[in-house]
């Protein structure tokens, strides 16, 4: 015989020591709060960080919704939904707008999220200055006496390189204009979603142990040079090979027949929608 | 019937969150307070708020020295050690509390260091009903454009906080608890000022 496990996997005391994590990390927007990461059934590092987010936050009402680099249906997503699922009975959705609380991998989804919904980013990486200091006791101590030149370095290095600044995702961002912020790797793309955002964007990084927030309509200025102005992914002229959006994050394949580069919508539930509202219209018109 | 460890505290907890990421918003618990069958001789919604984030790892200090009787409840419920004010990670002050005391209070408790901003204190605070239609305005993140909020705070209350945060990230954060129900919250981002108008 199988136990039946604790509402939401974790015992009350775990909970509540996240929530009054989460509670401080969104008073203080940008800073990483140490918090004690659990053990949990998946590995560190596959969202161990977002998932006890969601568990500390969810209940019986909530709908959820879980995307893995864009995707409703990869592997990763569909294992965490499923633990959720069975820990809380609570409804899984694919669509952004039914969902109250949205944990993703890597993307911030199309369809603009609403201010009674929760996104939840897994992080790998928590510490911007990582890269340029090993140490978390030194990190630590320039966050607080507001040393970021570490960071800028970085950008500035990438500039003398390549002659741009080459971050591919996980662009460092000012958030409120004090501490200087991984915004776990999404595309810059994603980056100005952060912004003003309505909803309020949560970030656990459970291999570092670290929870940190961007409490909605919040200042996140992606940095930048004067003469180097940060700029996101360009697909001019491309759209989505499927459902022809433009303006969306688009992901880049190779045709195998003609060896030709295709485009399609990075974001799998919004490409969906397109198509699902397009075929509607469709259908609707011939019948008449 | 009796509070719901999980269910009820989960939904007080989504709501403090919600009141917390968006200050001046307030929230109401009544339907969780509906199933407290104890009186504690406070707002519920005070006491439920500190069931929410109180347990053995933390502590926390009554203001008012009268109410050993507070302290004992909130010590049995929730297992958290009551410290001296200087050490508590949860200030819990009544409506009754003197002023003086408060900003006595204020200008001692602790607000956490530049590196660990973290380590501050949390006050819980019973007031009068909280309304939207007051004379104290917000900004910050969190907030659109302003947020008015009404407590009943005095002039003094808002310049022992301003006094306390201004050296963010340093600082304290609230939460107001109500007679009715109603919570709301104000972390240390946020500017408050008291208009003589509104």
């Amino acid at each position: 015989m199988r136990a039946k496990p604790h509402f939401a996997f974790f015992d009350e005391g775990s909970k509540k020591e996240i929530r009054r994590a989460t509670l401080k990390a969104v008073a203080i927007p940008g800073y990483q709060v140490p918090f004690a990461s659990r053990e949990m059934p998946i590995a560190r590092g596959w969202g161990t960080g977002g998932l006890q987010l969601t568990l500390s936050l969810i209940g019986k009402t909530d709908v959820l919704k879980v995307i893995d680099q864009g995707a409703d249906e990869s592997v990763n997503a569909v294992s965490i939904k499923k633990l959720v699922q069975e820990t809380t009975g609570v409804q899984t959705t694919d669509q952004t707008e039914e969902a109250d609380l949205i944990q993703s991998r890597h993307r911030i989804p199309e369809t603009p999220m609403t201010k009674d919904q929760i996104l939840v980013l897994q992080v790998p990486m928590p510490e911007p200055l990582r890269p340029v200091e090993a140490r978390e006791y030194m990190t630590k101590r320039m966050h607080s006496e507001d040393d970021y030149s570490g960071a800028w370095l970085m950008l500035f290095e990438q500039i003398v390189k390549y002659g741009k600044t080459a971050t591919a995702a996980d662009h460092p961002v000012y958030v409120n204009g004090r501490y200087v912020m991984a915004p776990s790797p999404i595309p810059r793309f994603d980056n100005p979603r952060m912004h003003q955002s309505e909803a309020l964007i949560l970030l656990g990084a459970g291999r570092e142990k670290k929870i940190y927030a961007v409490p909605p309509f919040t200042n996140v200025e992606s940095l930048a040079f004067e003469d180097y102005p940060f700029a996101v992914e360009s697909f001019k002229g491309k759209e989505c090979q499927l459902c022809g959006s433009a303006h969306v994050f688009l992901d880049e394949l190779i045709d195998q027949k003609t060896g030709e580069p295709v485009y399609q919508c990075n974001d799998t539930s919004y490409c969906m929608e397109q198509l699902n509202s397009r075929e509607k219209v469709e259908v609707e018109s011939s019948y008449a | 019937m009796a509070i719901d460890q999980i269910h009820d505290l989960q939904q007080v907890y989504r709501k403090l969150l919600h009141s917390m990421s968006r200050p001046g918003t307030i929230s109401s618990i009544e339907q969780e307070t509906e199933n407290m069958d104890v009186d504690f001789g406070c707002a519920d919604a005070l006491m439920l708020s500190a069931m929410v984030l109180l347990d053995a790892e933390v502590t926390f200090h009554v203001l008012s020295t009268k109410r050993r009787d507070l302290i004992e409840k909130i010590s049995e419920y929730t297992s958290a050690r009551c410290v001296p004010l200087q050490e508590a990670d949860f200030i819990i002050v009544l409506q009754e509390d003197r002023e003086s005391e408060i900003l006595e209070a204020m200008a001692q408790c602790k607000i956490g260091n530049l590196i660990d901003p973290q380590q501050s204190s949390t006050w819980i605070i019973e007031t009068p009903a909280l309304s939207n239609k007051g004379t104290l305005l917000l900004t910050g993140p969190g907030i659109e454009t302003e947020a008015h909020l009404a407590m009943g705070q005095s002039f003094e209350f808002w310049q022992a906080r301003d006094s306390r945060i201004k050296e963010y990230p340093m600082g304290i954060d609230m939460i107001f608890a109500d007679g009715s129900s109603q919570v709301a919250c104000l972390p240390r981002t946020v500017t408050a000022i008291l208009m003589e108008v509104e």
